[in-house]
C-alpha cells in the first residue's frame, strides 16, 4: 500500500513547466533548453513513484534539470574529446565548451574546478578528492554547493 | 501560459513508449460537453463529464493507478475517435476497453461489469440488473454501483432506470442521461 500520496505528475508539468524551461534555456542555452528539459521530466517521472514524500517537489524538479543540464554540458564535452578527429581535436581544451565555462563563470575558483573535475573530467567523488586533495565528503560538498548556487542564481535571476 | 505543445506531446509521448504512464488523461468535445477520458494500460479507468472537478479527478486516478498520469491527445487517438464516433454516428457502439481498477467493492464491479452487456437502444432497471448478478433484493446497491461509476458513458450506466418509471438520476444530470438514451434510441 502506497504511504505518499504524490499529486498527477502532469499537474507538476502544468504548474512548474514554464519556469523551468527558462531555468533549462538558462543552463543549457536557448537551443538545448527544450531537449534538456524534456530529457530532465523523463527522469523525474522514472524515479516518481520511488520519492518517499511529496515535498518540495518543484525544487526537486529544479535539482533534476540543472542536473540534465550538467550532463548536458558534459556529454558535448566527452563528444568533442572523443569523436573528433586527432588535427581538430588537438583544439585547446578550454574551447571543448564554452557553454559550460560561462555557465560557472560567476562561481569562485575552487567550485568550478570541482564542477570541471566532476562534471568536464567525469571523475566520481573520490577522483574528485584526490584531485583536490581533500576528503570525498569535502568534494560531494563542494560539488553540491557549487550547483546549489548555480540553481539559486538561476531562480533568482 | 504553459509549456509549447510539441514539447508536452513528445514528452508524453517518450513516457508511454517507455512505459512511464500509469495513466494517460485526454479531454474531448463532445454535444454533451467537454469529457475528461483517462485510460490506463488496460482500457478506460475514468471518464468525467464537463461540470467534474479534473484536478480532484486525477487525483483519484493518481492515488488508484499511480502518481505518473500525464496528458495526451495523440496517444489516446483512438479512444478519441471512438468516443467521437458515437456521438456523431447513428448506432456506431461504444466498444472500448475498460479497466474498473477504481472499483473497490467486487459486487460494484459486478454490477458493472453485467450493465456492459447492456446494448445501445435497451434499458434496463435496478431491480432487473440486481436480479441478473443473483442479488435480487439489492437494487438500491445496484443504484450505488451506477452512482459511483468511474466510466460512465463507456459503461452504460445511463441504461439503469427505476422500476417506478422515469429516467431517474445521473451523474451528469439527468437531462444529459435524457438525451444519451434518446441519442441511443432507447424508448423511456
Amino acid at each position: 500500500m502506497r504511504s505518499v500520496v504524490l499529486p498527477p505528475f502532469w499537474s507538476l508539468v502544468e504548474a512548474h513547466g514554464d519556469e523551468l524551461l527558462t531555468h533549462a534555456r538558462r543552463l543549457a542555452g536557448e537551443a538545448n533548453g527544450e531537449d534538456v528539459l524534456q530529457e530532465a521530466l523523463l527522469r523525474a517521472l522514472r524515479a516518481y513513484p520511488r520519492l518517499r514524500h511529496a515535498e518540495h517537489l518543484r525544487a526537486w524538479l529544479y535539482r533534476i534539470t540543472t542536473t540534465t543540464a550538467m550532463d548536458h554540458h558534459r556529454r558535448r564535452a566527452r563528444e568533442v574529446l572523443t569523436d573528433e578527429p586527432p588535427e581538430v581535436a588537438a583544439a585547446d581544451p578550454r574551447h571543448y565548451d564554452d557553454a559550460f565555462e560561462s555557465l560557472i563563470a560567476p562561481l569562485p575558483d575552487t567550485a568550478r574546478t570541482a564542477l570541471r573535475l566532476r562534471f568536464v573530467d567525469d571523475l566520481d567523488y573520490a577522483g574528485v578528492a584526490r584531485a583536490l586533495g581533500c576528503s570525498t565528503e569535502a568534494a560531494r560538498q563542494r560539488v553540491s554547493t557549487a550547483i546549489r548556487t548555480l540553481r539559486t542564481q538561476g531562480v533568482a535571476a | 501560459m504553459t509549456l509549447p505543445q510539441p514539447l508536452l506531446d513528445r514528452l508524453a509521448a517518450a513516457a508511454v513508449a517507455e512505459g512511464l504512464a500509469d495513466a494517460v488523461y485526454t479531454r474531448l468535445k463532445t454535444p454533451i460537453g467537454t469529457l475528461t477520458i483517462v485510460q490506463g494500460e488496460r482500457g478506460v479507468v475514468r471518464v468525467g463529464f464537463d461540470d467534474d472537478d479534473v484536478p480532484a479527478l486525477l487525483a483519484e486516478v493518481a492515488a488508484g493507478l499511480g502518481p505518473r498520469v500525464v496528458a495526451s491527445d495523440a496517444e489516446l487517438a483512438a479512444t478519441r475517435d471512438a468516443v467521437a464516433g458515437y456521438f456523431e454516428g447513428d448506432g456506431n457502439p461504444l466498444d472500448l476497453p475498460v479497466d474498473l481498477a477504481l472499483v473497490r467493492s467486487p459486487f460494484r464491479r459486478a454490477a458493472l461489469e453485467e450493465l456492459r452487456r447492456v446494448a445501445a437502444g435497451d434499458v434496463v432497471t435496478y431491480g432487473e440488473l440486481a436480479r441478473r448478478i443473483d442479488h435480487p433484493r439489492a437494487a438500491r446497491a445496484v443504484g450505488s454501483a451506477c452512482a459511483t461509476n468511474p466510466v460512465p458513458i463507456v459503461v452504460p450506466c445511463h441504461r439503469v432506470v427505476p422500476g417506478s418509471g422515469g429516467v431517474g438520476s445521473y451523474g451528469g444530470g439527468p437531462a444529459i442521461k435524457r438525451r444519451l438514451l434518446a441519442h441511443e434510441g432507447a424508448r423511456v
